[in-house]
């Protein structure tokens, strides 16, 4: 008896830690379908009429379909880009165990290591040079290779842990190096990807920094437009924020909702696979 | 017979460390061979070389004939069963086992034929539809055996596939393995670190001891005549006994002196005095009657282990262990602490310590 009361006020506990986590994002979805009177009065209403003049309004403004447009294909091709690459290096890392792997392994994660501002300029002056600024490549490109460390660690471990033996029966059957990579390994880290896709997609989707300071009016993504159009004349623009918000929140809700078990197999590393 | 898998001074060093150190070793075609060697002796790395998997740094591998240096692991066409199954986790039992087929590119129709007449060799045709993870670790490795003879070849590597099974599960798959040799006609290289698996699965034994190839031949005769202490320690159940000696002169005979006996021995080749004496443990005799021409000595009995029809018996005299297996019904009245061994001489092998070959025996 005391132990199910213990459990139910557990339960409770891990309900109640989640709701909060949870408010913020319930205020944005709420304050989407609010005027904004209501949505600046003190004390919150959390009954009201709710109103769909701010998607209206949303979809009305000028570029907001390319800007969409721009978010999911830079994300969708950088991303794709960058687990193909690295699912690639993972596989020849893991078999091949080049001289100095780990060395290799460290430097490109500390890529992420370094805070993003400090490797603004050189980058930025990069571009500039180049003349990839406010290019579709040039952005794919520069969210492919910062992808791909993260997914390179986690593929490492996918592909290390299936076993060498699953290589070695494939060549003997007379497999060439392709089939085994790509029809022996590959289905068998396909959380691994996913779980890659999932953690990056989530990062580019949401990247601010460098898509306002090396993009431009063609490679602007959602998160840049939000701050350019949050401002009016009269101050922020809070149903304009919490409406473009919760749009889009939407893809990356569902995406986590569908795969969220490969998720926390990626968060493992796969090192909890085992052998077959 | 002719040989199909030659191995001809083959040596292979990983990082200056000699793996395998001067290999050499001939395989008969349609023999049922067994590679034996402890645990770390090298015989992976063998089985590496053998399919192809790695290059010698010195040496060669003839195969069929014909030097396999520049033919890739498909090329050789040898069937592979790996130790850890490494069945493939996203498909069906029964892609499994076409997988070697489907390689080579064989019609549906050929796949189905040799894939139901394997199932059904290695009784797992209602496994067919299943996938790995729902298999017992000895189906498991049913289908890894499948898998492997499924290739249409002459040459099919074992790598050691029975470990971690249980005894029951292990004697069952010898009768299939030997079964299939008998059907298939084809030859059958197995790497074991097993003893009693080399004695019932072997034809052909080659001993790995150290890297290299101490012995090999015909498993009766290897195992009646050993030519190399290795040998004799290795292949044996329960382990042989071996106590060091030392060669002497006596009335212008030769003698061979040890902690436990001394006997006149046969030479047959010329050797240094420092030697080591192995006798198996199923010839020595308890109870040692007297007056027979038996070298005997008296032994405190460690510990009895019954084995059913056989008792094997644990005896210490000095500081030397000794093992002795006899049969329950000749067991006559055993002591319980100690008891007078015998050995007839002809059954005590003298091999010279330096080199481990034999070079006589007790007369």
């Amino acid at each position: 008896m005391g132990k199910k009361i213990s459990q139910a006020l557990y339960h409770a506990l891990l309900w109640l830690i989640a709701v909060i986590f949870f408010l913020p994002v319930f205020w944005i979805i709420l304050a989407s379908f609010k005027t904004k009177d209501q949505l600046l009065d003190v004390p919150i209403h959390w009954f009201f009429e709710p109103t769909l003049a701010n998607y209206v309004d949303l979809f009305q403004r000028p570029n907001i379909a390319n800007y969409l447009l721009n978010s999911v294909l830079i994300s969708v091709l950088a991303v794709v880009i960058a687990i193909v690459v690295a699912f690639l290096a993972a596989y020849s890392f893991s078999r091949f165990k080049p001289g100095g792997t780990d060395l290799v392994m460290f430097l490109l994660l500390s890529v992420r290591m370094v805070p993003a501002a400090a490797s603004v300029i050189p980058i930025f002056l990069m571009y500039s040079t180049l003349g990839w600024k406010d290019t579709m490549p040039g952005m794919i490109l520069f969210y492919a290779m910062f992808s791909i460390p993260f997914s390179l660690w986690i593929l490492k471990g996918f592909v290390d842990g299936v076993s060498e033996r699953f290589d070695e029966t494939g060549l003997i059957n007379g497999a060439s190096r392709f089939h085994v990579v790509f029809n022996v390994i590959l289905p068998q880290v396909r959380p691994g990807l996913i779980a890659a896709f999932i953690f990056n997609m989530v990062f580019v989707w949401n990247e601010f920094l460098f898509n306002y300071l090396i993009g431009g009016k063609h490679t602007t993504m959602v998160p840049v437009a939000l701050v350019t159009w949050m401002f009016n004349n009269s101050g922020v623009d809070w149903t304009f924020v919490a409406t473009m918000t919760t749009v889009y929140m939407i893809p990356p809700i569902l995406v986590v909702y569908f795969f969220q078990k490969f998720l926390l197999a990626g968060m493992t590393f796969g090192t909890v696979r085992g052998e077959i | 017979m002719t040989d199909v898998i030659e191995f001809r001074n083959v040596s292979k060093s990983y990082h200056n460390h000699a793996v395998i150190k001067n290999f050499n070793l001939k395989i008969q075609a349609d023999s049922f061979s067994v590679i034996l060697g402890a645990p770390g002796s090298g015989k992976s790395v063998l089985l590496r070389i053998l399919t192809g998997l790695e290059k010698p740094n010195i040496g060669e591998i003839y195969l069929r004939g014909v030097p396999a240096e520049s033919l890739s692991p498909g090329e050789r066409n040898i069937g592979y069963i790996p130790q850890s199954f490494a069945l493939y986790p996203h498909y069906k039992i029964y892609d499994n086992i076409a997988y070697p087929l489907a390689l080579s590119g064989a019609s549906k129709k050929e796949i189905d034929q040799v894939v139901q007449r394997t199932a059904e060799m290695l009784r797992i045709t209602k496994l067919l539809n299943k996938t790995p993870d729902q298999l017992s670790g000895g189906e498991k490795q049913r289908v890894a055996i499948a898998r492997g003879i499924a290739k249409q070849t002459d040459i099919f590597v074992f790598d050691d596939p029975l470990t971690g099974l249980d005894f029951k599960l292990r004697e069952q798959l010898f009768d299939d393995l030997k079964n299939l040799q008998d059907t298939l006609k084809a030859t059958f290289v197995y790497i074991s670190s097993d003893a009693l698996e080399a004695l019932i699965l072997a034809r052909q034994i080659g001993i790995l001891y150290d890297g290299t190839c101490v012995e090999s031949g015909d498993l009766v005769s290897v195992y009646n005549t050993p030519s190399n202490s290795h040998t004799m320690e290795m292949l044996g159940f329960p382990k042989s006994n071996v106590v060091p000696g030392k060669l002497m002169k006596k009335d212008g005979k030769d003698f061979c002196q040890t902690d436990i006996f001394s006997f006149p021995v046969r030479l047959d080749q010329p050797a240094t005095d420092t030697v080591s004496v192995g006798f198996r443990p199923q010839n020595v005799i308890l109870n040692a009657p007297a007056g027979q021409a038996l070298l005997s000595a008296s032994a405190k009995i460690l510990l009895k282990e019954d084995l059913g029809g056989e008792l094997v018996v644990h005896l210490s005299i000095g500081d030397h262990k000794i093992t002795s297996v006899v049969r329950q019904d000749h067991l006559g009245d055993l002591g319980e602490e100690s008891t007078k061994i015998g050995l007839d001489p002809s059954n005590a092998l003298v091999f010279e310590s330096t080199s481990g070959r034999r070079i006589g025996q007790g007369a």
